[in-house]
C-alpha cells in the first residue's frame, strides 16, 4: 500500500515538472504565431512547396512547415518547425490552426494522411515530378490552391534562368552521394538529383535503378563517375573532400583520381520549386568548371 | 476471502491511479484549446454540445482520448501477455519479445504491409486493418508454437532452449524485415524505421474497438487461470493431480498470448519490454501468485504504457519519441536484474 502511494506520488510529481515545462513551452509558440495577420493559415510540409507558396509573396500566411523547408531562410522565425515528415504527428498540425495543408504525395505517411483527412482541414496534396514541366504544373496547382493566379512570372523565371545553362560538349558522368557514415546512398533514376544533373547538361552515372539505394565499392568503381556530386551538409559529414576521397572504391574513379568534388545547398538542389533554373544554372558552372 | 478482498482493494487503488494518469494525459499536448480546459472540451463533446468546434472536437476525440485508449488496452494485452507465459514456462524472462512472438509478428505484418500495397486499395478499411493484424497473429502463433515445439520435451520446458529459440527467431525475422528495408524506398525505409519501435501516433478508434474485443475475449479466458497457473507453478504433474487440464491450458495460453501480441504489434508497432516490467514489479509485491499478478498486470500495464506515452509525446514536442525507446530504457536493467537474481536457477 505505501509502495503505492509513494510510486503514485512521485510519478505526480515528476508529471506537474514536466508540465510546467510543457505550458512554458506553448506560451513562446503562441507568440510567433500571432504574426501573420492574413486569413489563410497555410501548413506547408514539403520545401519546393513551401518555397513556391513564399515566392508568390504568401510567406507570412504559413504557420508551420516541415523540416525540408529550409528556403526562405526567414521562415525558420515566423513558421513552426514541425520536424520531420516521418515522424510528424497529427496534434502539433492542428496546434497551429490551419485553415489549409499543403503536402507531397512522396513525402506523407499514409498513417498521417489518414489523420489529416479525419481532421476536415482542408488538403491539398499535389503529385510532385521532378521535371521542369512538372514543376511549373506543381506551382499552377499550389498558386490555385491559395488563389493567386499570378503564377506565371514564376514558369517565366525558371526558363529565363534555364537559357543560362551552357551546354558541356563533353557530358561528364555525375554520381549523387548522400552520404551517411560509412553507407553511400546513391541516386539512381527517377530521383531529383538525376534529374537535375540532367539539367545542368550532365548525366547521371547510375543508370541501372531507381530511387537511392546503398552503392557498393564495385558498383561505384563500375558506374566511374567523372564528378562526385554532394550536399554541402552530406560533404561535411562526411570529412569534407578528403572523407570523400577516401570513401570505399571512390580511388579508383576516374572523379577520385582528378579530385573532382562538388557540393551544393541541399534545399536548392532537390527542391524542384521554383529556383529549379537557379539550381541548375548552379550545378551548371561547378560542372563546367570540374571538367576544365 | 481476505485475499480476495485485498485483491480488489489493489485493483481499485491502480484503477484510480490509472484514471489520474489518463486525466493527466487528457491535459497533455501541443493544441490549445483557447479559454476552455481540455476536460471542458471532452465534456462538451460527451453532452454533444455544438458550441464545440470541428478542431476542438477532433483533436480532444480522435487524436487524445483514442491514443490514451490504445495505450490503455495495448499496455494491459503486453503486460497479461508476459504474465501468462512466465506462469506457463515457469520462468520470469518468457515474454513476447524474448521469445520471439514480437518478431515474428513484425516480420508477418511488415511483408502484409510491403506485398499487401499491390492489392490493398481495392479493400475495403476494415479489411487493410485485419490484413495486416491476421498476418501479425499469425506471424506470432508460428513463432509460438516454433518456440514450444523445439524447448519442450517430455512435457519439460527447457528455458535457455526457450530464450536461444527466441534469439533464432528474432534474428531470422531481423534479416527478412532488413531485406525488406533493404528493397524499400527511402521514404517507406523511415516508416519501417519508425514502425520498429512502435508508437500509438495512428490509433484510431476502429482500432481501438478491434483491440478491445480482443482483450475481452482474452481477459474472459485467462484472468481466471490464475489457479491454474499457481498450480502449473509446482510441475505439470503435481497440476494435473490437483485436477488441471495442463495441455488445454497451454493451447490456450498459447493461442490468446499469441493473439494479443499480434494485434497489439499489427496497430502499434514493436513496443518492447512491457511483459517484463509489470510483471516483474508485480512478483516483488507480491511473489508469484498469479491469482494477484494477473489481474493486476492488466491494469498495471496500462500504467506503465500510458505513463511512457505521455512522456514520449511530451519529451521532445512538437515530435515525438517511439514510445519502444522508453521502453526498452526501462526494461533493460530490470532484465539484467532478474537475470542476476535468478543466476543460479537459469
Amino acid at each position: 500500500m505505501k509502495k503505492f502511494i509513494l510510486a503514485a506520488s512521485v510519478l505526480v510529481a515528476v508529471y506537474s515538472c514536466k508540465k510546467a515545462e510543457g505550458t512554458a513551452k506553448e506560451n513562446t509558440t503562441e507568440a510567433t504565431s500571432e504574426a501573420p495577420k492574413t486569413n489563410n493559415k497555410i501548413v506547408t510540409l514539403n520545401g519546393g512547396i513551401t518555397e513556391i507558396v513564399a515566392a508568390l509573396g504568401h510567406e507570412k500566411e504559413i504557420v508551420a512547415t516541415d523540416v525540408t523547408s529550409t528556403y526562405p531562410a526567414s521562415l525558420k522565425t515566423t513558421a513552426k518547425d514541425l520536424g520531420h515528415m516521418r515522424s510528424m504527428t497529427i496534434e502539433p498540425i492542428m496546434a497551429v490552426s490551419p485553415t489549409l495543408i499543403l503536402a507531397s504525395d512522396k513525402d506523407i505517411n499514409p498513417e498521417l494522411m489518414g489523420k489529416i483527412k479525419s481532421s476536415g482541414i482542408k488538403t491539398e496534396v499535389f503529385k510532385q515530378e521532378y521535371t521542369v514541366e512538372g514543376t511549373k504544373k506543381l506551382i499552377e496547382q499550389v498558386a490555385k490552391a491559395i488563389g493567386n493566379t499570378d503564377y506565371q512570372k514564376l514558369n517565366d523565371k525558371i526558363d529565363a534562368d534555364l537559357k543560362q545553362v551552357q551546354p558541356i560538349a563533353k557530358k561528364p558522368k555525375v554520381l549523387f552521394i548522400y552520404a551517411r557514415g560509412n553507407m553511400l546512398m546513391v541516386s539512381g533514376k527517377n530521383t531529383p538529383m538525376a534529374s537535375l544533373i540532367t539539367l545542368a547538361g550532365g548525366e547521371n552515372a547510375v543508370t541501372d535503378f531507381e530511387d537511392f539505394k546503398p552503392l557498393t565499392p564495385e558498383a561505384v568503381v563500375k558506374a566511374n563517375p567523372d564528378v562526385l556530386f554532394f550536399f554541402e551538409t552530406g560533404l561535411q559529414g562526411a570529412g569534407g573532400n578528403e572523407g570523400a576521397l577516401k570513401m570505399p572504391g571512390v580511388s579508383q574513379t576516374n572523379a577520385g583520381k582528378n579530385k573532382k568534388i562538388i557540393a551544393m545547398d541541399g534545399g536548392l538542389v532537390s527542391g524542384f520549386g521554383p529556383r529549379v533554373g537557379e539550381a541548375a544554372v548552379g550545378l551548371n558552372k561547378l560542372l563546367i568548371e570540374s571538367t576544365k | 476471502m481476505k485475499a480476495q478482498s485485498k485483491l480488489y482493494f489493489y485493483l481499485i487503488i491502480s484503477a484510480v491511479l490509472l484514471a489520474i494518469i489518463a486525466v493527466l494525459s487528457l491535459n497533455t499536448g501541443v493544441y490549445d484549446f483557447g479559454e476552455k480546459s481540455p476536460f471542458m472540451a471532452l465534456w462538451q463533446f460527451i453532452k454533444g454540445d455544438s458550441g464545440l468546434s470541428l478542431s476542438d472536437k477532433y483533436v480532444i476525440w480522435d487524436v487524445r482520448a483514442a491514443r490514451i485508449i490504445m495505450a490503455i488496452l495495448v499496455g494491459s494485452m503486453l503486460s497479461v501477455s508476459g504474465t501468462s507465459l512466465q506462469g506457463l514456462f515457469k520462468n520470469p524472462l518468457a515474454t513476447g519479445d524474448l521469445i520471439g512472438l514480437t518478431s515474428g509478428a513484425t516480420l508477418l505484418a511488415a511483408i502484409a504491409i510491403v506485398l499487401g500495397g499491390h492489392f490493398k486499395e481495392y479493400l475495403p478499411e476494415a479489411v487493410q486493418f485485419s490484413l495486416v493484424g491476421i498476418a501479425a497473429f499469425i506471424g506470432s502463433f508460428l513463432s509460438m508454437m516454433l518456440v514450444y515445439r523445439i524447448s519442450t520435451s517430455g512435457g519439460k520446458t527447457n528455458v535457455v532452449m526457450m530464450l536461444l529459440t527466441g534469439v533464432a527467431i528474432t534474428a531470422i525475422g531481423f534479416s527478412i524485415t532488413g531485406f525488406l528495408i533493404y528493397i524499400s524506398k527511402d521514404e517507406q525505409l523511415r516508416d519501417l524505421t519508425f514502425w520498429n519501435l512502435g508508437s500509438l501516433a495512428a490509433a484510431t478508434w476502429t482500432k481501438n474497438i478491434i483491440l478491445a474485443v480482443v482483450a475481452v475475449i482474452a481477459y474472459i479466458i485467462l484472468l481466471p487461470k490464475g489457479k491454474a497457473l499457481n498450480a502449473m507453478m509446482l510441475g505439470e504433474k503435481d497440476a494435473q493431480h490437483l485436477g488441471i487440464n495442463v495441455e488445454r491450458l497451454k493451447k490456450q495460453i498459447i493461442i490468446i498470448v499469441a493473439l494479443m501480441v499480434g494485434s497489439c504489434v499489427a496497430f502499434s508497432g514493436t513496443i518492447g519490454f512491457v511483459g517484463l516490467i509489470v510483471p516483474y514489479i508485480l512478483r516483488l509485491l507480491f511473489k508469484s501468485n498469479y491469482t494477484f499478478i494477473l489481474p493486476l498486470s492488466a491494469m498495471c500495464g496500462s500504467i506503465l504504457l500510458l505513463t511512457a506515452d505521455t512522456f514520449s509525446r511530451s519529451i521532445v514536442a512538437p515530435s515525438e519519441l517511439p514510445i519502444g525507446i522508453l521502453t526498452a530504457l526501462m526494461g533493460g536493467p530490470i532484465f539484467i536484474a532478474i537475470l542476476v537474481k535468478f543466476k543460479k536457477s537459469l
